[in-house]
């Protein structure tokens, strides 16, 4: 498999609102992913955390976005880049800066936390309702529906979440056919914190597994039979023989780029690592799915198989690298 | 006594102004008037006022009194816990982080952490942090001492000792535990009142309370280990339960801190040293000057901690091992000095 | 109960020593035998401690006189044979029971912190917490520091201290317990002349006052000057047991310490005046 070396990876556009945004119909009573009953009784102040920045998005893609008070360090959507940011220290909630926002109801996950922020927020009399945090295809459409019963526009929820699948089907086609030239990429995510001496590889129900597995690729990690997220082993890499690394863009910067990856043991003794084939895509986006995820696989279709991606056909004549 | 008094006094308005100051504004009047609110109520008085930010009587009472009591609680743990230990190794330069007791407790948290457990409900991090922090200070001193002294080599090297096997425990930990297990104990490795609840207080006021009661009951006895273990015997002291005793209240005390806040370095270090510089080594002022010491010095290193910075909570462990570091390497120096080597 | 209470009660308990008891031996030691390291260090040794008797424990380095020091205050259970303090087995009198009955000084005053010397004899009044005796503490403090000569350093910080201030600080503790046993280990070791004179008279007064009085020294003069009776030990058993001028005599003392020893008797008073000899002794040292 010939490479053109790195890509980066950029979404074109943002989702779109649902066009006939309605009015939240409260109180909503719903029993979140502990288990537990919130009752909703104001969405006028709304505050969606998580470390993806899902929740946000999808707060925004219902046409809520102008009720959102603040936001995460994930949260990508350029018109809420203005909101004051919640965390510190990376995804460290901070209940002062959050009840200063003064929320009427917060929809948060297990992926953000310390946990005691988020229950000295519940205490504090705020609704809290805690959502799944699983990352991947099949649970978009339920979380698009989860977070707009939270919030009293279901039907908006309905709308939207049938868009978003229908869009993600016919992006998944476009991939699919764009993926037809390369035989099976073989594909590993690297989550890299060069600084932090950070060095993790995603498994499977990472996320970064149901990723690959829409782009076409196998997901050598997966395969190796690793779970979740777990430390980067240079033996394991090597043995795992990928073609191609995903990485974060942040985590590619922190360890010096493509060049600088290949410091790191086990990656210059990978095909991936010589020719460096390395797709890298904004932090919040790439491992976010909810309704921005046909956005980034057409994006990262792109980056991969497209006539200028790593993989792109007509790569063996042109030996030019556009950067 | 004056000291005492002087430290109480202190202790209150540093507690006033933590609550006063962060990053939701609620003025210290608006402090005052909410307590009196607060207080008129249970008494059926409409008193005082609540602060005029919508959430700032939430703010004030679910996220920073629990977090300036629990900082005092811990602070008390670990300045009285300081000073025992200092008075068991008859050595000024013990100290929980130093000898390895918090890594001890550490061990165990992150147990409790990756593996999930909760057989004790809110009980079970501190249960287990405690019993861990009590193994490993048992081994350090069962190691350290010789002929009922430990000589400042032996102590640190024993400190390098055992914080090296419990910071691999901890790293296996850490390799064990998924995503969320591992975001939490680095999060609390470093120390931090983020995240402080009403739940933790009354978790962690109890044991402390017990703890120092148990400490302020062998004072006296303590003053005598300062004779060498043989003199304290000799003067009626039963000296293994007298160890045995104040080994578990160190643990106790430490414990309870470490659960909830992370390890929090050289507090029993830095309070019991000043306070003997100012009132001498009696333990019948020492240990009550320390607690209150150390109660004063950790809120007031809290505050620091999230006000140094804007929108940032620094973590408190690295704030009082910036200050307590060259502080335990200016002991180490003068006991060097007065020692004329390392004895 | 708080647990102040707690200990006051259980010091309720506690077999006070009967200060009208007839004189006899207050502590009886038999057959005394300790192992140290797989080498016998006493063997075989019989003492009796006895009420109004200074006791000098002479004999030259190694012979085991601190070992029998500390069988004697109880520290060390010994291999064979059995310590009685007032009558009953060592082992059967709690801590507190034997601080009532027994002070002991070391020949190493430990201080791991800076307690004045006020505070540091203080302490020897740590067993008579909650008895009727608390009520001495003021007058026991300020004579013994008076009777030791430390008064003056009261505040002074015991590390502050030279050797000998420490060593009369340390004793000044000891008297202050107030107990009819003292055990004193070399307490003239780090003293000038007339500090050593001091001491040593004061623990003659002591013994005079009606307790029992065991002095570790190296000093035979001091020994024959001040004590009732001298017991030398040699190689860890017993090598004399009587009245100085019984026990102190060059042939003896000569093969003990092995080494020429003249004892002669002062012109004026007779007073003993134990001389080492001045011949190069070096046919008789054995270097081991």
């Amino acid at each position: 498999m010939v490479c053109r070396g790195p890509r980066h990876a950029v979404a074109q556009d943002w989702v779109e609102p649902v066009t006939d945004p309605s009015t939240p119909v409260l109180p909503t009573t719903v029993t979140d992913f502990t288990g537990e009953s919130v009752t909703v009784t104001d969405a006028e102040r709304i505050l969606a955390l998580d470390t993806y920045g899902t929740l946000a998005t999808t707060v925004y893609a219902l046409g809520l976005g102008d009720r959102l008070v603040g936001r995460d360090i994930s949260t990508g959507v350029p018109t809420l880049q203005d909101l004051p940011v919640v965390t510190h220290n990376g995804h460290e909630l901070n209940a002062e800066a959050i009840l200063e926002l003064d929320p009427s109801v917060i929809l948060t996950d297990y992926s953000i936390g310390p946990l005691e922020v988020q229950l000295q927020l519940k205490e504090a009399g705020i609704p809290v309702v805690i959502m799944d945090d699983q990352r991947n295809r099949a649970v978009i459409g339920d979380q698009i529906r989860a977070v707009a019963e939270v919030l009293g526009v279901p039907t908006a929820g309905e709308t939207l979440a049938a868009s978003v699948a229908e869009d993600i089907s016919r992006a998944e086609s476009e991939v699919t056919a764009m993926a037809e030239a390369a035989a099976d990429p073989r594909m590993v995510f690297l989550y890299l914190r060069g600084n932090a001496g950070v060095y993790h590889w995603f498994g499977k129900g990472s996320g970064a597994d149901d990723l690959i597995a829409a782009l076409g690729g196998v997901d050598v990690a997966g395969e190796s039979g690793l779970e979740g997220s777990r430390p980067l082993n240079a033996e394991g890499l090597v043995r795992s023989e990928p073609d191609l690394y995903l990485m974060m863009s942040d985590g590619l910067g922190s360890v010096g780029g493509a060049d600088g990856l290949l410091e790191i043991p086990g990656v210059a003794d990978t095909a991936a690592g010589v020719d460096g084939c390395v797709v890298d895509m904004d932090d919040a986006q790439i491992l976010s799915f909810g309704p921005q995820f046909p956005v980034t696989l057409r994006a990262l279709g792109d980056a991969v198989y497209g006539p200028d991606g790593v993989l792109g056909a007509g790569s063996e004549s042109d030996g030019t690298e556009p950067s | 006594m004056a000291l005492l008094v002087a430290l109480g006094v202190a202790l209150v308005a540093a507690a006033i102004v933590a609550a006063a100051v962060g990053q939701l504004p609620i003025a210290p009047s608006e402090v005052l008037g909410s307590v009196l609110h607060r207080v008129g109520g249970w008494v059926g008085l409409d008193i005082g006022s609540v602060p005029s930010h919508p959430r700032g009587e939430a703010a004030l009472w679910n996220v920073r009194s629990p977090r300036v009591l629990l900082a005092a609680l811990v602070g008390a743990a670990l300045g009285g816990a300081g000073a025992v230990l200092q008075a068991v190794f008859g050595n000024p330069l013990a100290e929980p982080s130093v000898i390895g007791v918090s890594g001890g407790a550490a061990v165990g948290a992150c147990s409790v952490i990756v593996f999930g457990w909760s057989f004790l409900g809110s009980y079970t991090v501190p249960a287990i942090a405690f019993a861990t922090a009590l193994g490993t200070t048992l081994v350090i001193y069962a190691m350290a001492r010789h002929g009922g002294r430990t000589e400042v080599v032996t102590l640190v090297l024993m400190g390098i000792a055992v914080n090296a096997v419990t910071a691999a425990v901890i790293a296996y930990l850490v390799f064990l535990g998924d995503s969320q297990a591992r975001e939490q104990i680095v999060f609390w490795q470093l120390g931090s009142f983020n995240g402080s609840r009403w739940e933790a207080v009354r978790v962690v006021a109890p044991v402390v309370a017990v703890g120092l009661a148990g400490v302020m009951a062998i004072t006296r006895q303590l003053d005598l280990l300062a004779l060498g273990e043989r003199s304290a015997r000799h003067l009626g002291v039963n000296v293994e339960r007298l160890r045995l005793t104040s080994i578990v209240i160190v643990s106790l005390l430490v414990a309870s801190g470490v659960a909830f806040v992370g390890i929090i370095a050289f507090i029993g270090l830095i309070v019991p040293h000043l306070v003997r510089m100012v009132v001498g080594p009696s333990h019948r002022t020492l240990v009550p000057a320390s607690v209150l010491g150390g109660a004063l010095l950790v809120v007031i290193a809290d505050v620091v901690a999230r006000t140094a910075v804007d929108y940032a909570d620094l973590p408190i462990g690295m704030l009082t091992a910036l200050v307590g570091g060259p502080f335990f390497f200016w002991m180490l120096h003068r006991t060097r000095t007065a020692a004329g080597g390392w004895g | 109960m708080s647990v102040a209470t707690t200990l006051r009660g259980l010091r309720r308990d506690v077999r006070r020593p009967d200060r009208s008891a007839t004189p006899g031996p207050a502590i009886r030691a038999r057959g005394i035998g300790v192992v140290l390291d797989g080498a016998s260090v006493l063997y075989d040794v019989d003492v009796d401690v006895d009420t109004g008797h200074l006791l000098a424990l002479v004999g030259p380095n190694g012979a085991g006189k601190s070992t029998l020091l500390s069988v004697l205050a109880g520290d060390r259970q010994p291999e064979r044979g059995a310590v009685e303090l007032d009558g009953l087995p060592v082992g059967s009198w709690s801590a507190v029971e034997m601080a009532m009955r027994r002070a002991v000084l070391l020949q190493q005053v430990t201080m791991s912190f800076p307690f004045t010397v006020r505070q540091m004899v203080e302490m020897g009044r740590a067993p008579w917490a909650g008895q009727p005796e608390e009520a001495d503490d003021e007058r026991r403090v300020v004579e013994s520091m008076a009777a030791t000569d430390v008064s003056h350093l009261a505040e002074r910080t015991v590390p502050s201290l030279s050797g000998g201030e420490r060593a009369r600080a340390a004793l000044a503790r000891v008297l202050a317990q107030d107990t009819g046993i003292l055990l004193l280990d070399e307490p003239t070791a780090a003293l000038d002349v007339r500090h050593q004179e001091q001491v040593l008279a004061l623990a003659a007064d002591a013994a005079a006052a009606g307790r029992a009085v065991v002095v570790v020294m190296h000093d035979l003069g001091l020994a024959a000057a001040h004590a009732d009776r001298v017991v030398v030990l040699a190689g860890g058993s017993v090598a004399a047991d009587g009245a100085p001028a019984d026990v102190l005599t060059a042939p003896l003392l000569s093969e003990v310490y092995e080494h020429p020893i003249d004892v002669l008797r002062h012109p004026q008073d007779g007073r003993l005046l134990i001389v080492p000899g001045h011949d190069r002794p070096s046919a008789t040292i054995r270097h081991t």
